[in-house]
């Protein structure tokens, strides 16, 4: 029997413990709800048609006028495509789970900051795959990887490294909805009546397929890995979801499961070859001219960069110079200040 | 520019460098400052551009980490930017680092200030442990000291996560005097208990003022611990044979060797086993039985970081000194640590002074004006 607390006695709430995903930099930076989703990629995708517009005015006024730009949902059904040549590459490499996961995962956020328009999904993929065989721990060399993909060298994996790290926030860990269906898996076992083994295992297997299949869909942008997984159960076996769902005490969360089943059914369809090709064509005339290594606008840009560096430096220089000048050979706080300013590097 | 050019400009123009601290092999140490605030941070620039694959695994390590741990204990990663090729890490700013207060000859130590300090080595180590990451290199002068006496623990460019039952980890981790037998007999199966036993070492060094067990190889590092605790008998150290990841019979989960059957095991002599009260004269016996429960051979056997912290030493008296109230070394050794810490080595770089820990010089403490000013504040704040 519980009794109410004397009044001059402060209850204690008991310890909230929060879940550890919770704390994760997926929980707190990378959850968006539909509308958001749409809302960013509609944003990113006319910010880049007026810079890229603006562009072709400035080499040429008028030559804008008939582009077709790619719209944000054709530009979602390219890195669509590219998401299943992850697992195509993944296959051929022989590279864990993981590894897949978590280098699509990279090229969904990738595309969260970034446009098809700026940069080609094929070179983007690479490297998103290659710097996730970093970061889940199953490095290669890069010699092995690029020279088991056909037409690829070191540098298009390399050059765009850093961007993609960058537009990832430098937040490399992932939690992914087969590891939770894993944990899930364990958990069926142990449910009084459970199925007997054999069925059991094929429910795994299917719910497995599920988990691939979502990962053509935006959602692990939306929903949690745990409720995936309990979906992509739910898919092979309804009965087996509400039961787990029941012993949990986590009724609740079964709402919200036939939106998550829907989405995976929908828009776990592997885009047609045929539409994407179109795209693609379409993208070879509207993309941005100042990513096009040895384009003109590309040159102009660099230029302008390397004045600007140049201009810092000599800057820079000037300082070491005049403060060597103004001191006494032999030393005095003046030569103090000038190994100050010559130890800070070049590209400070 | 683009939109992520600019937010990465934008992290870039929050922080500024003040000046150069440390410069190793594969990163420069500043010590800089907030724009806004003038808070001080340290930055730590990482050397991306030489490596022919790209960015490193220690710095995506350190970064992955980092960006994801949060705890009064770990370091706080604030900002990473890039800049060219450099990645640029903004950490937070510590003072000193354990290590260089355990050198300090000036100070004395109060079993109440190492009940602290280990006490919040394994708070920060068991939510790193709950969060399922491996430390893998704990050492003093990887324990940062803040200025408000916190203990943080810092240097994730080893760390990973738990490998899953069957996959294999490198064995050529944490650095040799902090580094566990199972380690050193080539184990490619192991678990949280390694940074256990380095907790042990750090304990043992806190109380001797010493290594507690310095090595000269891995050969000698052997040798060492068995001289100090005794050579293990086969079935003081049971092994699982290690399941693969394909494997699915239970059959032989219950079948252990001894050991001897570890890969590089190498007999090294045979070591008798002393208590460590010979050698731990001053420290009382829950001390000594939690030091124990960190250097048991069989690291199934070895305590948890959970477990540690619920382990009557903790709360027996001397209750743990107030972070504020713990002895500081008065150098500020903050630029000589991030020196080291930039090396990122393994193996320690001198080969230590290669002698079994003397006992210590326990000095009669005494009781100076500070000490008692250090004892009344003590009362006043756990009273």
């Amino acid at each position: 029997m519980a009794l109410p607390a004397p009044p001059d006695v402060p209850s204690i709430p008991p310890p909230t413990r929060t879940p550890l995903f919770e704390g994760s930099t997926q929980f707190r930076n990378w959850r968006f709800s539909q509308q958001q989703l749409h809302a960013t990629r509609v944003s990113l995708n006319r910010s880049a048609v007026t810079a890229i517009r603006n562009t072709f005015e400035a080499d040429l006024p008028g030559s804008s006028s008939d582009i077709q730009f790619l719209e944000s949902k054709e530009e979602l059904l390219l890195v669509k495509l590219y998401v299943t040549k992850i697992s195509q590459l993944c296959g051929h490499f022989r590279f864990p789970e993981e590894v897949e996961a978590t280098g699509i995962s990279y090229l969904k956020r990738f595309y969260l900051k970034n446009t098809v328009m700026d940069w080609h999904p094929k070179n983007v993929m690479l490297t998103a795959l290659f710097l996730a065989t970093k970061t889940t721990n199953n490095p290669i060399s890069l010699e092995a990887y690029t020279s088991n993909i056909p037409r690829t060298s070191a540098s298009d994996v390399l050059d765009l490294e850093f961007l993609v790290a960058q537009s990832l926030a430098f937040e490399f860990a992932i939690w992914h909805a087969h590891r939770a269906l894993w944990g899930l898996w364990l958990d069926v076992q142990d449910l009084p009546n459970a199925p007997n083994r054999d069925d059991l295992q094929k429910y795994y297997d299917t719910a497995v397929q599920h988990v691939r299949t979502s990962r053509l869909t935006d959602a692990e942008l939306i929903y949690p890995p745990s409720q995936i997984a309990l979906a992509c159960l739910s898919l092979a076996d309804s009965d087996l979801a509400a039961t787990w769902a029941r012993a949990k005490g986590a009724e609740s969360v079964l709402q919200i499961i036939p939106s998550i089943k829907d989405m995976i059914l929908q828009d776990g369809q592997v885009p047609s070859v045929e539409v994407v090709r179109e795209i693609d064509r379409r993208l070879k005339v509207c993309k941005n001219p100042e990513k096009v290594v040895g384009s003109k606008a590309y040159l102009a840009k660099k230029e302008k960069e390397e004045r600007e560096a140049e201009s810092k430096r000599a800057k820079k220089a000037e300082g070491v110079r005049k403060a060597m000048e103004d001191g006494d050979p032999f030393g005095d706080e003046l030569n103090g200040a000038a190994t100050a300013i010559a130890a800070l590097d070049d590209d400070d | 520019m683009d939109a992520v050019e600019k937010a990465n400009a934008a992290r870039q123009r929050r922080w500024t460098k003040d000046q150069k601290v440390g410069e190793g092999t594969y990163a420069v140490v500043y010590r800089g400052r907030e724009a806004a605030t003038g808070r001080r941070v340290a930055i730590k620039k990482l050397k991306v551009g030489q490596f022919k694959d790209g960015l490193d695994m220690s710095a995506i390590r350190e970064v992955k980490y980092l960006r994801e741990l949060r705890h009064p204990n770990v370091i706080e990663l604030l900002d990473v930017f890039s800049s060219k090729t450099n990645l640029n890490l903004v950490l937070e700013f510590l003072d000193s680092e354990l290590e260089a207060i355990i050198k300090d000859r000036t100070l004395v130590f109060l079993p109440a200030d190492i009940k602290s300090w280990i006490a919040m080595t394994f708070r920060g180590l068991e939510y790193c442990h709950r969060n399922f990451v491996l430390h893998r290199d704990l050492k003093p002068n990887n324990l940062l000291i803040a200025s408000d006496g916190q203990l943080k623990l810092a240097d994730f460019g080893l760390a990973r996560d738990f490998a899953d039952p069957g996959y294999k980890m490198t064995c050529q981790v944490i650095t040799r005097w902090y580094r566990p037998p199972e380690l050193l007999f080539g184990s490619r199966y192991y678990s949280t208990a390694v940074d256990i036993w380095s907790v042990g070492c750090i304990f043992a060094e806190l109380m001797l003022r010493t290594p507690y067990l310095p090595g000269e190889s891995d050969m000698d590092q052997l040798k060492t611990i068995f001289r100090a605790l005794g050579t293990p008998a086969e079935e003081d150290w049971p092994v699982r044979p290690p399941r693969t990841a394909s494997d699915d019979t239970l059959a032989d989960v219950h079948a252990l060797q001894g050991h001897t059957k570890l890969p590089d095991y190498v007999p090294v002599g045979q070591f008798p086993k002393t208590p460590l009260r010979d050698l731990f004269t001053a420290a009382s016996a829950d001390t000594l039985n939690l030091l124990g429960k960190c250097l048991v051979y069989e690291p199934r056997k070895r305590i948890s970081a959970k477990e540690a912290l619920n382990h009557p030493y903790f709360s027996a008296l001397p209750y743990p000194s107030h972070p504020s109230k713990l002895p500081k070394c008065a150098a500020q050794l903050a630029s000589a640590k991030v020196l080291e810490e930039v090396n990122g080595n393994v193996d320690p770089v001198g080969q230590g002074p290669g002698v079994k820990a003397a006992p210590p010089k326990r000095a009669k403490r005494k009781l100076s004006d500070d000490d008692i000013s250090r004892n009344i504040a003590r009362k006043l704040d756990f009273s």
